[in-house]
């Protein structure tokens, strides 16, 4: 028995994305150093990392927002830093991207932010548009807000707004920044558990990026951790628990040393 | 109450899902009935399918019936729980229906709440320019030279290239008319005394209020959603003193100066027609373009000047701080502001023009 987003059965455990020695510079400044990563259909993969250790670039880099210096990023065994910008967007329409606060159209309402996806290219019966709204608003618990601005809600709505857009499609691969970042404990496991059950129910693939342990030790499969650009640890939760490399058990020590201070400037 | 049973098919997807609408709608539902979708036989449900249900739902609560799905197992079970919500009724639209008088009356309601706000900025702008610094309780001159640099300064050639081509042109059509008379020589006083009491002033204003005007807004207003607004205040410092005091004080001293420089580019520009085109010999050009330059005129220009200032950025302010909502509120504020701005500025042109015609008349 299967259930999931886009109809197909899913084969869990192959590769879906694989970032090979990717390197970037934002102008001189080396921010990406030769990282590599795999991401498996079905997974949750968490990139973690203190602050400013190039966390989100490397999220925006694998949606193809950014292009690297070097490397490639290839989904199913497709580059796509070589695309032309056409095909690119083609398969940025595979993709869901729920970013840090929202990132919602102001000028709509919560639900015409959700429908927009699916009007410009969701290929779609029209009378099928408004019942999948409701469906995706109501999965993230905000079916009483369809039909309010976004500047009408709180953070943690937002978020699960962005989320709802961002599954409108039903991409395989979701991408989220930040989940929990600035929302209260409640809310913030709320959305843990909403992450699991999509995953559970629709086969989704979730590329997570956070510095929440409580989350991390949640919903993570596996977890990827990034210091200054160089990727120091890959592996499940619990073999990061129990790493030697002295950046992750620092992280998950909650300890401040002080270079720390010193290095974030 | 009647109750009819539909049985899922094995998998609800998009197809299986349309056609079991169809099915709930040709069946006859009683009103007041339940509709039971019995999903036992149900192994998969994608979420195209869900959306089906969500719309099956939708209509048989539209027939005043009440719906309900049965024999879910596993996953599917799971599933449902997930989009329960998206089962039950549908929200209403919150929609605030006034009559006409209640919509007449929260219009001006809207609008008393707004001049208000007007004076409360008014009020408070004029103690923190002109009372306020004088009273030791400082003003941000570091801002101000700032302002003045953006406000004025970054403004002189495009004020000096409008006004001078406006000058072109008024010479143009006014040689037109008189020209056959030969009186081609009296373009001069005309270009100086419209430019000296009205044009440069207002066509000055405009230039400004298009860029410093909606700049001021914008900035305002975006500050308002980003709660740097709220963070200035929690610092206990007043936001007319930090925000909008330096401001007017700067358009006070450069909105003159770039007017007087527009009363000059006018002038340059409608000799250029007068000395090359009417041929006029530029000694006597000039010997009549001074001859009617009076000290008045000038004077009505700047003082108007000031006046312009003084609204271009109260108006800007005012509407910056009026914003709600995220990008789009800072878009709507900013073309009122500057829609508000000229409209203000032709106002106030209006009534010194009434006032100087009957204190002062202009004589040729």
């Amino acid at each position: 028995m299967t259930i999931n987003g886009n109809g197909m059965t899913a084969v869990n455990g192959e590769t879906l994305i694989e970032v090979d020695q990717l390197v970037t510079h934002y102008g001189e400044k080396l921010v990406l150093d030769d990282v590599s990563l795999t991401v498996r259909r079905g997974e949750i993969l968490v990139i973690l990392g203190g602050s400013g250790c190039g966390k989100s670039t490397l999220l925006k880099h694998m949606i193809g927002l950014l292009k690297p210096t070097s490397g490639s990023i290839r989904y199913s065994g497709v580059d796509i830093t070589a695309m032309e910008e056409d095909e690119l967007s083609r398969l940025q329409r595979g993709m869901g991207v729920a970013f840090q606060s929202g990132g919602l159209f102001n000028s709509m309402t919560v639900g015409e932010n959700v429908a927009l996806p699916l009007r410009e290219y969701g290929n779609v019966d029209e009378e099928l548009i408004e019942p999948i709204v409701r469906l995706k608003l109501s999965m993230v618990g905000l079916s009483a807000a369809q039909h309010m601005l976004p500047s009408e809600l709180s953070g943690g709505m937002l978020k699960r707004a962005g989320l709802a857009r961002a599954l409108a499609l039903d991409p395989p691969a979701v991408f989220f920044d930040e989940p929990s970042a600035g929302l209260d404990p409640i809310m913030a496991s709320g959305l843990d558990e909403l992450i699991l059950s999509m995953r559970k129910l629709l086969g989704l693939t979730f590329i997570i990026v956070t510095h929440e342990l409580e989350s991390i030790r949640k919903v993570a499969d596996r977890a990827i951790m990034l210091d200054l650009g160089k990727v120091v640890f890959t592996g499940t939760v619990a073999e990061a628990e129990a790493s030697a490399v002295p950046r992750v058990r620092q992280f998950f020590e909650r300890r401040a040393d002080e270079f720390i201070a010193q290095r974030n400037v | 109450m009647t109750e009819t049973r539909i049985a899922c098919p094995d998998k609800l997807n998009q197809d299986t899902g349309r056609s079991l609408l169809d099915e709930v709608r040709s069946g006859t539902i009683a009103q007041g009935g339940v509709v039971v979708l019995d999903l036992s036989p149900t192994e998969s449900v994608d979420s195209r399918g869900g959306a089906w249900l969500v719309e099956i739902a939708d209509y048989v609560h539209s027939q005043k019936s009440e719906f309900r799905v049965e024999g879910q197992q596993g996953l599917v079970a799971e599933f449902i729980d997930l989009i329960q919500p998206g089962l039950a009724e549908r929200p209403e639209r919150a929609q605030v229906k006034m009559g006409f008088f209640e919509g007449v009356g929260d219009e001006a309601l809207g609008f008393i709440g707004e001049l208000r706000q007007a004076r409360r900025l008014l009020v408070e702008a004029i103690y923190w320019t002109l009372l306020g610094p004088f009273q030791g309780r400082g003003f941000r001159w570091a801002n101000w030279t700032d302002e003045v640099y953006e406000m004025g300064v970054k403004a002189i050639r495009i004020t000096f290239m409008m006004n001078f081509l406006l000058g072109l042109i008024i010479s143009m059509l006014s040689a037109a008319q008189i020209e056959p008379f030969g009186l081609g020589i009296y373009v001069a006083d005309l270009l100086v005394i419209a430019f000296a009491r009205e044009l440069a002033a207002v066509m000055t204003a405009v230039v400004v209020s298009a860029r410093t005007g909606a700049a001021i807004a914008a900035e305002l207003a975006t500050m308002q959603v980003q709660e740097e607004i709220d963070a200035l205040r929690s610092m206990g410092l007043n936001v007319s003193q930090f925000l909008v005091a330096p401001k007017i004080l700067a358009l006070v001293v450069c909105m003159p100066c770039l007017t007087a420089l527009g009363m000059i580019a006018g002038i340059l520009g409608g000799s250029i027609w007068g000395i090359f085109v009417l041929d006029i010999t530029p000694d006597v050009w000039f010997h009549e373009t001074l001859q009617s330059a009076h000290v008045k005129d000038v004077v009505q220009g700047l003082l108007k000047a000031v006046f312009f200032a003084v609204t271009i950025v109260l108006v800007g302010c005012h509407n910056g701080f009026r914003v709600r909502g995220g990008s789009r509120g800072v878009g709507l504020m900013t073309t009122r502001a500057v829609v508000a701005d000229i409209f203000c500025i032709i106002v106030i042109d209006m009534i010194f023009a009434l006032v100087f015609y009957y204190l002062m008349p202009a004589k040729l």
